[in-house]
């Protein structure tokens, strides 16, 4: 029995070349693009989960606002792990990290440079799951000067011999004559290599005992990421509670002795800090803390794409559908005929479906060369190693399976359901039933088209705003040095030897950019006479040359000068911090701000000496917030170069750097580059959704064709007739095409509130965005409308075109 | 072997109730050759369908072999047919995308018949109307003539008691309708039961006893 039913989808699909082709083509772009996506969403969500005690671990953030100024970091002070686990019963062990960065190592005569060194608690093996192949997982850490490497570090290092009881010197620091300071350490354990899918990925982890800020008792500042093994089930609500009594006890004698309140003056003033608990599985996708170890994802974009894969399959099912109900009539002698011989109609529906099943199958193995294909550009674009394995695989098919029924079940019931004596008479009756059915049905997957066109755009155009918005500033043309510091006294040389190179327009000593990855003080200050206007901004040091260099305008007042010996204690302040003291551009300059914790000591005040026009040193995701800058120059260049031979120039800055013999090798970014990168998110998911929208068209548009060859088909009689009495080809292809027309506008019509709220919610996480303009809807709706056009009418005036006569003999 | 009483079968178009069988009386007995007459309309298809259980009817009582019909469920009218009765039709109605041998094994499939016991039987057959050697070829590849004899052994494969044959010739030349005339008479002979709608006189005496139908009632008997 099954082996006949095999043999007829065989048959059957031979026999329908084109519609098999379609539905095969459709659904295998379906399940490529919809594996990938669920292999992608898997692994957001598999984040940490590799360790045993997952559910039961949690991170310690701290979140504070103070004087305005928001604080949420995901590191707190050193004491914080070991009071917890005393204070707090449901807390069964408490561990540390300290990331210390790359760090420079020495082995025997070798040196390594991008090792990534973290300071561990020796407790850190037995919360998370980090097996030890060398060495004993209890006692590693035990001992001061101790370090656990993971296996492909051991390999790197000590290659094929045994790693414990190497010693290893770490960089520790300079020495105040900028010599580098090194320590020496021993290695006593080994562990695979950390998860890919896991929140942090160290390659070194030091003993934590012998580290002496460890042991601080400050609850004022701290960097230690800090993770707390739970009792199960314990409520996360109830203990953060529990920690304001902890923050009294601890913390607010500190705050009492270094600013000189209690801690009820202190929350008092609108003031709050509080530690929260953070699910260790939820770190990767919905951390929002500062000092991550790395970036993590976005759940957004997960949901996003998530979402359109599936629509993508849905739209693949619904051409299977279309076409099968489309064709009923084809089939449905044969229904009758078996159910004359005695099928019964779950019999027929088995068949049906085993034919949905077959087409599936093959829909599958093209998929799986495709996944083969897409899946090295697809984690190239996305960042990621997916591939195939065991379990995969299996997903993988069920997949298919999954798709197989889905698709074909409603056709499997209606083809089933024909009454033997009808169909025999060649009487197909309720074909109005399903013809309002697939209408129902092109109209959704040309509202999924017309929705991804639209989100297409304004993902495009937002893209192209945030490229040409004007910053406040030229990104253009501008090459950073971060690491210049490491020149030491040679920095200014070299800079000096650099601005006597006609390629080079100017130069300014300063760490601090607009663009790309920094980390910012925090500057706290009000207008002198006035202590209860505090105003929490951003501090930028920089030097005379900055606001040129950079391209930034001044709105009133001056620069920096050497001119003005005074400058040292002047201060220029960006339109948003002279509103927030309570001036305005030209009132703001002369006046006295009292800065809170300055560089120069607390309470310091600054004189006024211009305010600049606010330019975007965040990302664009945020609004400007206010900014001080004061003469202070610290270390990374900054070079304004002209745009004549930009290689040859970068060669003689690399030559020159050399030649001061530093153990840095000589690194340098574009502005333009780090700006860029802040969106690399929003590109990758600009790019992924352009892919989807172009290829959830091309199945929608496969379907429609597929349609159109069935309704010409159908059609052949009426259309022979009417030829015959005069109608013209112009005629008869607007008639077969009217009706797809008025299905794409209803789709448009549907899909443009949709598309507009979608979008409008997306750009609100942009502070700087568009305005979604109606000619987006009408290009959107336009595109849909001359695709399925002109695949319709490829379909009509090939009807249109034919020999009437040859059409009705054949009737 | 079949008893009709007092069918009635219509159709409702707005206030009229169109009939298409009306007071339908019908006895047939095992080993008859039954050929129903009547011009285009008068229902002839209508009652073949209804005595084969393809169709239902809206008043009266259909015994068949002692059961009562039209008080059994569909699908217990489903597997009563299934095991008693063949259809051959005008337009041969095979299954375009099966062979002449797959597409008479079809009725054993839905028999639960098992596969060694399938084709010893469709052999047979295949033997017995000399078809031997088209086994292997699609309806399209046949002539209406065998296309028919294809679709009369189909209905025989499952050993039915009653052939019903709606225009069995109407498709074909002369030559080839009295080669299948020939065919029914045979199996008359040997002792199956046949009801056949006609239009021709000539087709009509090869049966038994005639069955005249006009606007949806038997006008003799």
């Amino acid at each position: 029995m099954f082996k006949n039913y095999i043999k007829i989808a065989y048959r059957n699909i031979r026999k329908n070349k084109l519609f098999s082709a379609i539905n095969i083509l459709g659904l295998s772009l379906g399940i490529t693009t919809c594996f990938i996506i669920i292999m992608y969403v898997q692994d957001e969500l598999s984040y940490d989960k590799f360790n045993k005690n997952a559910d039961d671990i949690v991170r310690v953030v701290f979140r504070a606002d103070i004087n305005g100024g928001k604080i949420n970091e995901s590191v707190v002070m050193a004491p914080v792990a070991q009071t917890m686990k005393k204070d707090f019963p449901e807390v069964q062990d408490a561990t540390r990290i300290l990331n210390y960065g790359s760090s420079k190592i020495l082995y025997q005569d070798k040196v390594f440079k991008d090792t990534r060194f973290a300071f561990a608690d020796p407790n850190l093996f037995s919360i998370f799951t980090l097996p030890m192949i060398e060495g004993d997982a209890k006692t590693a850490l035990l001992q001061p000067h101790t370090v656990v490497i993971t296996q492909s570090t051991a390999k790197k290092y000590f290659g094929e011999e045994g790693s414990l009881g190497k010693m290893l010197n770490v960089f520790v620091g300079k020495t105040a004559a900028f010599k580098d300071s090194f320590e020496l350490y021993k290695v006593t354990g080994v562990i695979k290599d950390i998860p890919v899918n896991s929140h942090f990925h160290f390659d070194m982890f030091g003993s934590m005992i012998g580290y002496a800020d460890a042991t601080s008792d400050s609850w004022m500042s701290g960097g230690y990421h800090t993770y707390l093994l739970l009792k199960p089930g314990t409520n996360l609500r109830k203990t953060e509670a529990g920690f304001l009594a902890m923050v009294k006890k601890y913390m607010g004698p500190q705050i009492q002795q270094q600013m000189g309140l209690n801690l009820e003056q202190f929350t008092g003033k609108g003031n709050s800090l509080a530690f929260m608990l953070q699910p260790l599985t939820d770190i990767h996708l919905h951390s929002d803390t500062n000092n991550e170890f790395e970036p993590g994802g976005n759940a957004m974009y997960a949901y996003i794409f998530a979402g359109v894969a599936a629509f993508m399959l849905i739209v693949a099912c619904i051409n299977f559908i279309n076409l099968s109900t489309a064709g009923a009539s084809k089939r449905a002698k044969e229904v009758g005929v078996r159910k004359v011989a005695g099928s019964n109609r779950s019999q027929l529906i088995k068949q049906f479906l085993s034919e949905s099943i077959l087409i599936t199958l093959l829909a599958l193995i093209i998929a799986f060369v495709w996944v083969q294909l897409a899946l090295p550009v697809f984690n190239s674009i996305s960042d990621k190693q997916l591939g195939f394995n065991a379990k995969t695989a299996i997903a993988f098919i069920g997949l298919g399976l999954i798709v197989g029924i889905t698709a074909g079940i409603y056709p499997a019931l209606y083809l089933s359901s024909f009454k033997p004596a009808a169909v025999l008479k060649g009487k197909l009756t309720a074909n109005h039933k399903s013809f309002g059915l697939r209408s129902s049905l092109v109209v959704f997957q040309f509202f999924v088209s017309v929705s991804l066109i639209i989100g297409t755009i304004v993902v495009y155009q937002q893209m192209k705003y945030i490229q040409t918005k004007d910053l406040g500033y030229n990104k253009e043309q501008l090459i950073t040095i971060p690491n210049s510091y490491a020149l030491g006294k040679n920095e200014q040389v070299f800079k000096q030897q650099m601005l006597q190179d006609p390629r080079i327009v100017s130069a300014t000593t300063s760490w601090y950019k607009p663009a790309g990855p920094s980390n910012y003080n925090n500057g706290l200050a009000f207008p002198q006479g006035n202590d209860k206007q505090i105003v929490s901004g951003v501090d930028y040091h920089i030097d005379e040359q900055y606001i040129p260099t950079m391209g930034m305008q001044m709105i009133s007042g001056r620069n920096f000068s050497k001119d003005f010996a005074t400058d040292s204690s002047a201060i220029i302040l960006n339109e948003t911090a002279a509103r927030a003291l309570g001036w305005n551009a030209l009132t703001a300059i002369g006046k006295t701000v009292i800065r809170q914790n300055s560089d120069k000591g607390d309470n310091f005040p600054f004189h006024v000496i211009g305010v600049i026009k606010n330019f975007n040193f965040r990302s664009l995701h945020e609004t400007i917030s206010p900014l001080y800058m004061t003469l202070q120059p610290e270390g990374g260049l900054i070079f304004k170069i002209k745009t004549t031979d930009v290689a040859g120039l970068l060669a003689t800055m690399k030559r020159q750097w050399d030649s001061y013999k530093t153990e840095e090798s000589f690194e340098y970014n574009f502005m333009d580059d780090l700006f860029n990168n802040t969106y690399a998110t929003e590109q990758k998911t600009g790019t992924i959704l352009n892919i989807f929208s172009i290829l959830t068209i091309f199945v929608a548009c496969l379907g429609l064709f597929g349609l159109a060859t069935y309704t010409a088909e159908q059609r052949t009689k009426e259309i022979g007739i009417r030829k015959v009495l005069g109608a013209s080809v112009t005629q008869i292809t607007q008639m077969l095409s009217k009706e797809f027309v008025k299905l794409v506008l209803i789709a448009s019509a549907i899909a443009f509130p949709v598309a507009w709220w979608a979008m409008s919610k997306w750009l609100q996480s942009f502070a700087y965005r568009i305005n979604i303009s109606w000619w987006v809807f009408i290009t959107a709706g336009s595109a849909a409308l001359l695709i399925a056009l002109i695949t319709v009418s490829v379909q009509a005036i090939k009807a249109a075109t034919a020999n009437p006569v040859k059409n009705l003999r054949t009737e | 072997m079949l008893q009709l009483k007092k069918i009635y079968k219509w159709v409702n178009n707005g206030n009229h109730r169109i009939f298409l069988l009306k007071d339908i009386h019908l006895d047939v007995n095992e080993g008859e050759f039954i050929s129903i007459m009547g011009p285009s309309g008068s229902g002839k298809s209508t009652l073949l369908n209804v005595i084969g259980m393809l169709d239902g009817f809206d008043e009266g009582e259909y015994h068949f072999s002692g059961t009562s019909v039209h008080q059994l469920k569909e699908k217990q009218r489903a597997s009563l047919y299934k095991q008693y009765i063949g259809f051959v039709f005008q337009a041969y109605h095979l299954i375009d995308e099966l062979t002449v041998y797959e597409n008479i094994e079809t009725p054993l499939l839905y028999q639960n018949i098992k596969g060694s016991e399938r084709k010893a039987m469709v052999a047979d057959i295949l033997d017995r109307f000399n078809i031997v050697a088209k086994k292997d070829l699609f309806p399209a590849q046949l002539s209406g003539g065998q296309q028919q004899l294809v679709g009369i052994a189909r209905a025989l494969i499952a050993k039915p008691k009653l052939l019903l044959a709606d225009e069995p010739t109407g498709n074909l030349n002369s030559k080839q309708g009295e080669e299948i005339m020939e065919l029914f008479r045979q199996l008359n002979k040997e002792g199956m039961t046949i009801i056949q709608v006609t239009h021709s006189e000539k087709n009509a005496a090869y049966g038994n006893r005639i069955v005249n139908l006009l606007d949806g009632m038997i006008s003799n008997a």
